[in-house]
């Protein structure tokens, strides 16, 4: 019961956080409002007992990707943001029956979903040795090809992220107005 | 022991990922845009962690952390190419971008 008004708690400040994220015009404030929505999102995991996923979406997302966002806003000019209208109002409220057409279908296929899911298979053993040991010996036995993989793709990403964002001398002219 | 119910954490999750994609559909800045495309691939990790929870396995749970190691690697390509945009077109916003207009 606690834990049902715990996890009630942390979804309300995710919701309430995510329609900050996407109606304040601000940037700034946007990211303090993504900042306390994956906070909030920490503390799901938290409630779900995946103490692992919810520490490292404190410090990977909450940290590390919070101050790379708040870094490239102090690259970019972002007042001209706040100036002109930062959304497109007509466009979002039409796309929003189609929005909500795929959230009733998200819905059904996840009541479906549940239906047909079985239960418990390494319950007792999480129970037995916890739930980092758990995730770690199948991470590092059975998805060990997919982890070198990721590996890799951040190698790439950090490459390409350098190569893209270096400066060049010659700047291209902007001949479509 | 379970006392949450698995259609509770699909609920928030649904809800999540449907306010980050109205948020990559209505925002006009390039760097906002970034964000709400992290709020749908959190609430995608709501999920695969829900589900965990409900049927006690930990596939969902490595999934969630090759999400977030992916995350973090869209998040430098794409804040790099945003910067790129911005330095060589002088714009920080999606309707500006009109060179591949046909």
């Amino acid at each position: 019961m606690v834990r049902l008004l715990i996890f009630t708690f942390f979804s309300l400040w995710a919701i309430v956080s995510a329609i900050g994220v996407i109606t304040f015009t601000n940037p700034i404030y946007v990211i303090l409002w993504l900042l306390s929505a994956l906070i909030a999102i920490a503390g799901i995991f938290f409630t779900a007992g995946a103490e692992l996923v919810g520490a490292l979406q404190l410090l990977i997302y909450a940290v590390a990707i919070a101050v790379f966002y708040v870094f490239v806003l102090t690259a970019v000019p972002w007042e001209k943001a706040v100036k002109k209208s930062s959304h497109y109002r007509t466009e979002g409220v039409l796309s929003f029956p189609l929005i909500l057409l795929l959230y009733l279908e998200i819905a059904v296929v996840f009541l479906l979903g549940v239906t047909a899911s079985p239960e418990g298979q390494l319950r007792g053993l999480i129970e037995k040795f916890g739930n980092t040991e758990v995730v770690g010996s199948i991470l590092f036995s059975k998805y060990f090809f997919a982890f070198e993989v990721v590996s890799l793709v951040l190698l790439i990403g950090m490459i390409g992220a350098v190569l893209i964002g270096r400066k060049e001398n010659q700047t291209y002219e902007d001949d479509t107005r | 022991m379970k006392t949450i119910p698995v259609e509770a954490y699909f609920a928030v999750s649904t809800a999540l990922f449907v306010l980050g994609l109205l948020g990559m559909i209505v925002r006009r800045n390039l760097v906002t845009v970034l964000m709400s495309l992290e709020l749908a691939l959190n609430a995608v990790n709501v999920a695969f962690v829900g589900a965990d929870y409900h049927m006690g396995l930990v596939e969902g749970q490595i999934f969630a952390l090759f999400i977030i190691a992916l995350a973090a690697a869209e998040a430098a390509v794409g804040l790099g190419i945003i910067i790129a945009i911005f330095r060589y077109r002088l714009v920080d916003s999606t309707d500006e971008i009109t060179d591949m207009r046909g």
